[in-house]
């Protein structure tokens, strides 16, 4: 028993470790790597995943996946670079921007609530479709965003950089939602047994249409940050990052069959080790798809990990 | 009398039909249409058609499909137009080794092939058309070369590549490495692949600048996401003019119109054009003489286009640049 407990707790600490070490072995390599100038550069490149991330790992609490962030990321951007482009103000565009973040969220919250279908499939779904419609938007072609919007990319209070603080805030808000109202309780109770949450009379179809609209709002924060940090609202704007964010919640330990897990550390700790896994390979020169590689070895040793738990679980039990 | 007459009848009903233009269906297959310079492409194309198809008597009608970037949907939508039965299939790919087996079907179906703007891998096509991106990075290397040696600065750059599956990526990193090889005034110290991805051209920037603080040049392997590359070097506080104490200097390929104003107030100091008209001018060419059984009359390397050296200072005055007119 004290043993099982034990090797639990190695394993929670085992991708810190492995943070560390890594980051350790960068920057025996290029001292650099570990300044103050690239850390903050890391963070601020790993926002806007971080904060699609937070509304993943809403989601994946309750034992479930949205696998549509990326493409609702690139249609809200694609709204707003339109409205952007026809002279409408810099608020009334981000303000938009995350309503129609909010709008395609509750898309995907009434196709699995209302309409039962398995969210895998319906955000796969709404994944390929959300696509479409944002290359129809933008015409599929790279649209500039005007100053006032690009320089919030850079924008910086001394070293550290705004989209940093935002990501830190919601990521702060959505964890205390998560660990101190009821909402986040049903959450987790959706996570532990949907079945049992649904009989005891808790408000499970709500609960899971609101957690879908929270984390469509966040990806086309997460979008909006992205887009101001290159400057543009291009087609490749969230191509792939539905599944990085998934990614970062299973390094961050929080369990695929949902439940487990800590929102506002597993995040951080799995944006962080892909920000410094891609920024050591970059500063070594690697190729990219080396980063590719050693990606997928992490996913699979963080998968493996949690399954060495839920095995121990089980056995406990 | 009689005989004579139903002759004049079938002369006069054959006639027609004998001066009639041949009908020549092209089936083009994108990669994915994502930047203006697809777009031009396509337009440029399909406006060329009528016009050098009305000169040969040929009646050019395109089939287009797009594969979003997917090099299986590519070979998926290739095989939708060798069955449509198209006379001529032609592709920008997305992957120059996945492209093989697309070329491979449409050989053994009987229809010729033309790559365009990208190169296939081991398989060879009917014909290529498009441009020269060795010639490209060339001769922008040794324009920004000479540019660097006349200001008395030695250049230590960093290269940002595109996609290393796209072969004229990989050219253009061969042309600027012979010009790094060749001269003293430029020197490249990190490379950073980016996939063709504007997030990876400014996150893969900004870490090589943080790398590399002596860094004061780049070659920029397309300056379609010349966005990112600005947003990494006003973060490093390297954005800033020719003329400035602080200016990066800035070589780039394309003249894309997202570079052009950038070029115009003197943020990137020379570049070498990739002639959206004149590429799809040669490929209609080709799909003729292909067409009629001619022999295009390609090189070794294909029907290449060559691009032209821009700077601040020819911008300007420069003729044709299509980037400058394109709408």
């Amino acid at each position: 028993m004290n043993t099982s407990i034990l090797g639990n707790r190695i394993l929670d600490f085992a991708f810190p470790i492995f943070l560390i070490l890594v980051s350790l072995g960068f920057a025996l390599v290029e001292p650099s790597f570990l300044g103050l100038g690239n850390i903050f550069g890391m963070l601020h490149a790993m926002a806007p995943i971080a904060i699609i991330s937070t509304g993943m790992a809403l989601i994946v609490m309750m034992g479930k996946l949205d696998i549509s962030l990326g493409s609702i990321a690139l249609v809200s951007m694609g709204v707003s670079a339109i409205m952007l482009q026809s002279d409408y103000s810099l608020f009334t565009a981000i303000l938009i921007t995350f309503l129609v973040g909010a709008m395609l969220g509750a898309v995907n919250g009434f196709v699995i609530c209302f309409l039962k279908v398995n969210p895998l499939i319906a955000t796969l779904g709404t994944m390929i479709a959300f696509r479409g419609l944002g290359n129809q938007i933008t015409d599929a072609q790279v649209v500039v965003l005007p100053d006032s919007l690009r320089a919030l990319g850079n924008f910086s209070f001394g070293a550290i950089f705004f989209d940093t603080v935002i990501c830190l805030l919601l990521l702060t808000t959505v964890h205390l939602l998560h660990q101190r109202t009821k909402f986040g309780k049903i959450i987790t109770a959706i996570g532990n047994d949907e079945a049992t949450a649904q009989r005891v009379g808790l408000p499970v179809t709500q609960t899971v249409f609101f957690s879908f609209v929270i984390a469509g709002t966040l990806a086309s924060i997460g979008g909006f940050f992205a887009s101001a940090q290159v400057g543009a609202v291009t087609s490749f704007l969230g191509k792939g990052m539905e599944f990085t964010a998934v990614a970062v919640v299973v390094v961050g330990g929080i369990s695929l069959f949902g439940g487990k897990g800590s929102i506002l550390w597993g995040v951080i700790l799995g944006s962080l080790t892909f920000e410094v896994i891609r920024s050591g390979l970059n500063y070594l020169g690697a190729n990219p798809y080396f980063y590719q590689l050693i990606g997928g070895v992490v996913i699979f040793i963080a998968m493996y990990a949690a399954a060495i738990k839920l095995g121990r679980s089980a056995n406990n039990s | 009398m009689k005989r004579f007459n139903l002759f004049s009848v079938i002369v006069c009903l054959l006639v027609p039909f004998q001066v009639s233009a041949s009908d020549l269906t092209i089936g083009f297959s994108w990669n994915s249409v994502t930047q203006p310079l697809e777009r031009a492409w396509e337009d440029y194309m399909v406006s060329e058609a009528k016009v050098q198809g009305k000169a040969a008597g040929v009646n050019i009608k395109w089939v287009f499909n797009v594969a979003d970037g997917d090099p299986s949907r590519q070979a998926n939508n290739i095989e939708d137009l060798i069955t449509q039965g198209v006379d001529i299939v032609s592709a920008r790919a997305e992957d120059a080794g996945a492209i093989n087996a697309s070329i491979r079907a449409a050989k053994s179906a009987g229809v010729p092939f033309i790559t365009f703007d990208r190169k296939s891998g081991s398989v060879a096509p009917t014909a290529h058309v498009g441009g020269d991106s060795y010639d490209q990075a060339l001769t922008t290397g040794r324009a920004f070369a000479d540019l660097l040696g006349s200001k008395g600065v030695t250049g230590k750059c960093i290269e940002l590549q595109g996609a290393l599956t796209d072969i004229n990526a990989v050219q253009r990193t061969k042309g600027w490495a012979e010009v790094v090889n060749s001269r003293s005034e430029v020197s490249t110290i990190t490379q950073v692949p980016t996939e063709w991805n504007p997030e990876l051209f400014r996150s893969g920037l900004a870490n090589a600048l943080r790398a590399n603080p002596d860094a004061n040049c780049a070659f920029i392997a397309s300056d379609f996401a010349i966005t990112a590359v600005q947003a990494a070097l006003e973060e490093a506080d390297k954005w800033y003019p020719s003329g400035h104490a602080k200016h990066f200097w800035l070589a780039t390929q394309d003249v894309l119109p997202g570079a052009v104003p950038l070029m115009e107030a003197g943020y990137i100091d020379v570049s070498t054009s990739y002639d959206a008209f004149a590429h799809s001018q040669e490929m209609v060419r080709v799909a003729i003489a292909i067409h009629k059984g001619e022999n295009p009359g390609c090189s070794a390397d294909g029907c290449l286009a060559k691009g032209r050296v821009v700077t601040p200072a020819t911008i300007g005055t420069i003729e044709n640049l299509w980037s400058k007119s394109y709408k």
